[in-house]
């Protein structure tokens, strides 16, 4: 833990930097002895500044929780590697669902998480994506009008059907 | 009873309400069973149905989950010694012990009427005192509004942070985000950098459902609790007999106000009022060191307790618009939504809804009473739902639900960068909650401070003449105080003296 909070005082001290820069470019629109809009974030770069500081002082001089030396085991990365293509996984599905629609993209992501948290029964794992994405679909586009995309879908059965 | 308290009554009473309230219960009673998924998960899957559903059935919705959560937690406490949900923790301390003896039945029903009777309470306390102090607050200034807005973010620093700079740091974090958009006083954009999408600042709600849902879905991944192979589902009977809920008595007092008022504290939430309460109950009990092994009581504290947190938790929501925890905090931005503003000026401009609200919340605790009790049996059947089917359904609903926010998909990327950050806090022991209730608070704190020293021309001293505002920053420093104190006691205990650094 303690490398932990030094990596973090340091991204954060960095984020701290980066955001007082950024504030300096606001527009100074005040009356005089009265707050602006750059009032808050001054204020705010201050305070991250300092609690930043504070953590890596923290994490220098080892008073906070100290590193708990846990060894990972075989099972513990293989469980870390399927939390990564998960991850992937969510980003790849939401590069492709506004092109691909809700239905197309989801079904195969929804499959890949089911064969992610442990199913490994093609047939279920087939029927459950389709089932479930078409009723979620179904549910939230006609009966509470929340307007998912189509993507091509509707074109593309047209297209069999022509 | 004043006009707009019957208004209220009637208002609760319509079927659709009553309905909306019927299924957040089940589904929270359900949500709330299941290892891995939390009563905040469970809120935001059905957000995206609330945006559609009129503004008191939507909310019946959510507290009705909020409160069947919390008794859910139990279910899967005591039959697989897994909490469902935090709160439930401590139940599973006498509770699992009780299941073990093949008392399964008996130590659900002391919960259910346990939680039922902490609800009632918490009802009671929110009747009585909502209207009250939304009176008093109606007289705040601004000096006093930032005083009371900062000493809500300080507490929730102290309580929900094993590390008091990683709370702090935490809320500061949301505080930076939350100067993203327009300025809440003068309308300057800040940090849009040009884009259209942030114009509008980050909502709230697309946050919260990243930063609790993505790191709850990658820790399901990462961990194998929950299996339901070892599931207890015959269960004797679950109402309780005249014996034990005379046994019961004190510890159900000491629990539902203890609750209560810990409810009424922002940050302190159910974990926290059930573990003192199962300390007190322990301590006032004629057979303290029979706790732990399986006895009533040591069921009956803690049920009772984060069931009372609940009523509490929206003393502060309703009147001063301050969210206690993230279900607050989401229930807050489901009024928002529906162009309700939680704080003093909803007991007077909207006193119908706002007794609608305590009417919904009293349904639900007795539609839990009867729903978990009659359904025990079904329910916990549930426990043995494949986690394959339930985790991607959880995934594609959090999708749903940043979408449907605004119907944008830089909603959806937003909500997933927030699931980024939260994995990244998770990493760093760092947590999350000071960070989302600054998302919530954040504007309301730099208006307030802003506006406060305009009306000032900028002196400072305006927050130390105010008796309120002085009394509110005394509570945020000692707040502070005992945090630090309090952390400084734990690592004495933890670490032995002339402990040595490891490499």
């Amino acid at each position: 833990m303690r490398h932990r909070n030094i990596i973090a005082a340091v991204v954060l001290l960095v984020i701290a930097l980066g955001y007082g820069a950024l504030t300096t470019q606001l527009p100074i629109r005040s009356l005089p002895d009265t707050p602006g809009p750059p009032f808050f974030p001054w204020v705010n770069t201050a305070i991250l500044l300092a609690l930043s500081i504070s953590l890596l002082v923290q994490g220098l001089r080892g008073t906070a929780t100290e590193d708990s030396g846990q060894t990972i085991t075989p099972s513990d990365r293989g469980q870390r590697r399927l939390a990564v293509w998960a991850l992937v996984a969510f980003v790849a599905y939401l590069v492709v669902l506004p092109g691909l629609g809700f239905l197309l993209a989801t079904t195969p992501f929804f499959a890949v998480l089911m064969v992610l948290f442990g199913e490994k029964r093609r047939l279920w794992v087939a029927i459950g994506s389709i089932a479930v994405t078409t009723f979620l679909y179904l549910l939230f586009r006609h009966g509470f009008s929340v307007f998912l995309p189509r993507g091509i879908l509707p074109d593309l059965v047209s297209g069999i059907f022509a | 009873m004043s006009p707009e308290v019957l208004i209220g009554l009637t208002q609760s009473t319509g079927l659709l309400v009553l309905l909306s309230t019927g299924i957040g219960v089940t589904i929270g009673l359900i949500v709330g069973m299941i290892p891995g998924l939390t009563i905040s998960t469970g809120i935001i899957v059905l957000l995206p149905v609330t945006f559609v559903l009129p503004a008191d059935i939507s909310i019946a919705l959510l507290l009705g989950l909020y409160v069947g959560g919390m008794t859910g937690g139990s279910f899967s406490a005591v039959l697989l010694n897994i909490p469902g949900t935090p709160s439930a923790s401590a139940t599973a301390m006498d509770g699992y012990p009780m299941a073990a003896r093949g008392e399964a039945g008996r130590a659900l029903g002391i919960a259910i009427t346990a939680s039922f009777i902490g609800g009632m309470v918490s009802f009671l306390f929110l009747f009585s005192i909502a209207p009250l102090l939304a009176n008093v607050a109606l007289e705040f200034r601004t000096e006093d509004m930032f005083a009371v807005v900062f000493f809500g973010l300080t507490i929730i620093c102290s309580f929900a942070a094993k590390s008091l700079i990683k709370g702090l740091l935490s809320a500061a974090i949301g505080l930076a985000i939350v100067t993203i958009g327009q300025d809440p006083v003068m309308g300057t954009q800040r940090f849009t950098f040009g884009q259209v999408n942030l114009m509008a600042g980050v909502h709230f709600l697309t946050a919260m459902i990243g930063l609790f849902a993505i790191p709850q879905l990658v820790a399901n991944l990462t961990d194998g609790t929950g299996s339901a192979s070892r599931v207890q589902t015959r269960l004797t009977s679950v109402l309780p007999k005249l014996s034990d809920l005379k046994a019961i008595r004190r510890s159900v007092s000491i629990g539902s106000l203890t609750g209560a008022f810990l409810g009424i504290l922002p940050g302190a939430g159910g974990p926290i009022a059930a573990f003192i309460s199962y300390e007190y109950a322990r301590k006032a009990s004629k057979r303290p060191d029979e706790f732990g092994t399986g006895v009533v009581e040591g069921v009956a504290a803690p049920e009772s307790a984060n069931n009372a947190v609940t009523g509490g938790a929206l003393i502060p929501m309703m009147t001063l618009g301050i969210p206690g925890d993230p279900v607050t905090a989401i229930l807050i931005g489901a009024l928002i939504i529906h162009g309700l503003a939680p704080g003093p000026l909803m007991f007077l401009e909207r006193a119908d809804f706002a007794y609608g609200l305590i009417f919904s919340f009293l349904w639900a605790n007795i539609f839990n009473f009867i729903i978990a009790l009659a359904a025990l049996r079904l329910l916990v059947k549930i426990l043995a739902t494949p986690r394959a089917l339930l985790m991607p359904t959880v995934a594609v609903l959090c999708v749903i639900g940043s979408f449907a926010l605004r119907n944008n998909f830089f909603d959806v990327y937003v909500m997933l960068l927030f699931g980024l950050i939260g994995l990244a806090m998770r990493w760093l022991d760092m947590p999350v909650v000071p960070l989302l209730l600054a998302l919530v608070l954040g504007s309301q704190l730099e208006e307030n401070l802003r506006v406060a020293l305009t009306s000032s021309q900028g002196d400072i001293s305006i927050f130390f003449t105010s008796p309120i505002s002085l009394g509110f920053l005394i509570l945020s420093l000692l707040s502070i105080v005992w945090s630090l104190r309090s952390a400084r006691r734990a690592n004495r205990v933890t670490s032995p003296p002339h402990k040595e650094t490891p490499p």
